[in-house]
């Protein structure tokens, strides 16, 4: 009995611990003013975390579009509502799915790259040989690469909504008739800039910032071994999806919630 | 100003239950070539990191240029960095950008050099490491021995006041050791720089070193020129330095009884 009181005290001390060498990557990261050349830095991280996991969206995107188009046309034209697929699909997407499933996406696609970089530089001394020469990897290697996260993630989450709507365009009316004009204008009616739009962005920054800081802190934080960079890696990846699923539960109940 | 560049006084620092350093003293005089050695496990790259500020010691003074490292805060300890240098045993060299780059980093981030200058720099260092043709290669393009020299060319590039050099020699044919032994040299004796340098390599290390440190059981066990510890009262100074497997240095990890270890019941 006492040894698991023992174990469980061990494991919060361990929490804790790592939540507070967690805290510190954020601050001393994002401390201090913006230098000379690290526009430059960004501008690479963005194309690394961005532009390089765009593919994996646009597919994924599509493909989702177009499987939300077919499901709600199947059920809807049974009570001769297909025209209302639009508003569906665009509701689902832009409320929940977009930001989520770019979440999870992108948690696997550039968390776990940016984890498995940040710990090799770590396993083979480059961070410290930077700090030997004066410079912070904090502000050098830390800092672009969350700033890129943050700013990229919201934008993948309206490149995979737009996709993922023209693909259930393509579906629905397209291939199996739906009126044009009633599934963009349905749309057009049902869809709210902040209510719908606004908060589904919202939620999609959140997500970004919170996978962006698992990933540079595990990246951080791993033991500098093989076994290390990849239990870190493995850890981004399992911790960031848990946070966006659990996250997402949350920002809905307080921004759509009834109780307010 | 003290004639000191480094004075370390009673350093405690345990991993775990594991204590490393107890209680050591160690001087290294500005512009001259200190040399650390002692049995591998002895704690000199931990020492070296211990002066550098990138490990905090459980106690004990230590002293760079003035200041004392473990109370220096983020800021200042990077400041005080800028006028050091450390080769690492592993090279570190940063493997996204080629060799030129490497050798540019601390140039492009500390100064406000025009490119062209740069470029004149990186080849005057490279060029001392016998390295300015590959200076196009990416570091996995290297061998062991041609990073280290790359990583001797970027720890070099501010010209720094402070080296520490950890194990510089290993993986270096005979001709290149040579070189990078009178490279050294010649770069405390042009530039005034102080040297620490950690190696195994007691030939090299005795031929450069104006003094010699050596390290065993967390503490100073010998310390002198290279001339007075080969003459060294300790059998186990002495031990070191003619590299003889027997005497009062261990070769093996603390262990059990080797027969008891193998012969034992399994």
């Amino acid at each position: 009995m006492l040894r698991y009181l023992r174990l469980l005290g061990q494991w919060a001390l361990d929490w804790i611990g790592a939540l507070g060498r967690a805290s510190l990557v954020w601050f001393w990261s994002l401390a201090g003013l913006p230098r000379r050349g690290d526009m430059t830095l960004l501008l690479k991280q963005v194309y690394q975390i961005g532009v390089l996991s765009l593919i994996i969206i646009i597919l994924s995107a599509f493909s989702i579009g177009g499987v939300l188009a077919l499901q709600g046309y199947t059920q809807l034209s049974k009570v001769g509502a297909e025209e209302s697929v639009g508003l569906g699909v665009a509701l689902v997407l832009l409320r929940e799915l977009g930001p989520v499933v770019t979440g999870l996406l992108f948690a696997g696609r550039a968390g776990s790259a940016v984890t498995a970089e940040i710990g090799l530089m770590k396993a083979t001394d480059q961070l410290s040989a930077m700090e030997m020469m004066g410079v912070d990897p904090m502000h050098r290697i830390v800092a672009p690469r969350l700033w890129a996260g943050m700013i990229c993630m919201p934008l993948l989450t309206v490149i995979f909504n737009a996709v993922a709507i023209w693909g259930s365009a393509l579906v629905g009316v397209d291939w199996l008739g739906v009126d044009a004009g009633g599934f963009w204008g349905g749309m057009q009616d049902g869809v709210e800039r902040w209510e719908d739009i606004g908060k589904g962005m919202v939620k999609s920054g959140v997500f970004g910032m919170v996978i962006s800081w698992i990933a540079v802190f595990q990246g951080y934080d791993s033991t500098p071994t093989a076994e290390g960079i990849s239990v870190a890696t493995t850890k981004t990846v399992v911790y960031s999806s848990v946070a966006v699923l659990a996250l997402d539960f949350i920002l809905t109940l307080v921004m759509y919630g009834e109780f307010k | 100003m003290t004639d000191n560049l480094i004075e370390i006084e009673g350093l405690r620092f345990s991993r775990g239950d594991r204590i490393i350093f107890d209680g050591l003293d160690l001087v290294v005089p500005r512009g001259r070539i200190t040399a650390l050695m002692g049995p591998s496990g002895t704690g000199k790259t931990t020492l070296l990191r211990i002066i550098g500020g990138q490990i905090r010691p459980d106690s004990g003074r230590v002293i760079v240029d003035g200041a004392d490292v473990p109370k220096l805060s983020r800021g200042e300890l990077f400041e005080l960095r800028r006028n050091m240098g450390m080769l690492f045993q592993s090279s570190a060299l940063f493997t996204d950008v080629s060799v030129f780059e490497n050798v540019a980093f601390p140039l492009r981030v500390h100064t406000n050099l025009p490119d062209e200058m740069i470029r004149d720099l990186v080849l005057m260092k490279l060029n001392a490491v016998g390295l300015r043709g590959a200076r196009d290669l990416m570091p996995s393009q290297l061998s062991g021995g041609m990073s280290r020299r790359v990583a001797l060319a970027r720890t070099i590039a501010l010209d720094p006041k402070f080296i520490m050099y950890d194990e510089p020699f290993t993986g270096q044919d005979p001709i290149a050791m040579g070189v990078l032994v009178s490279l050294i040299r010649g770069l405390n004796e042009s530039l005034a720089m102080t040297s620490l340098v950690v190696s195994h390599d007691i030939h090299e290390t005795a031929s450069i070193a104006d003094q010699i440190y050596i390290i065993s059981d967390g503490r100073v066990i010998g310390e002198g020129t290279p001339d007075q510890l080969r003459d060294h009262p300790s059998t186990m100074v002495r031990q070191f330095m003619l590299g003889s497997p027997d005497g009062p240095v261990p070769f093996h990890y603390p262990a059990d009884n080797f027969l008891d270890d193998v012969l034992g019941d399994a």
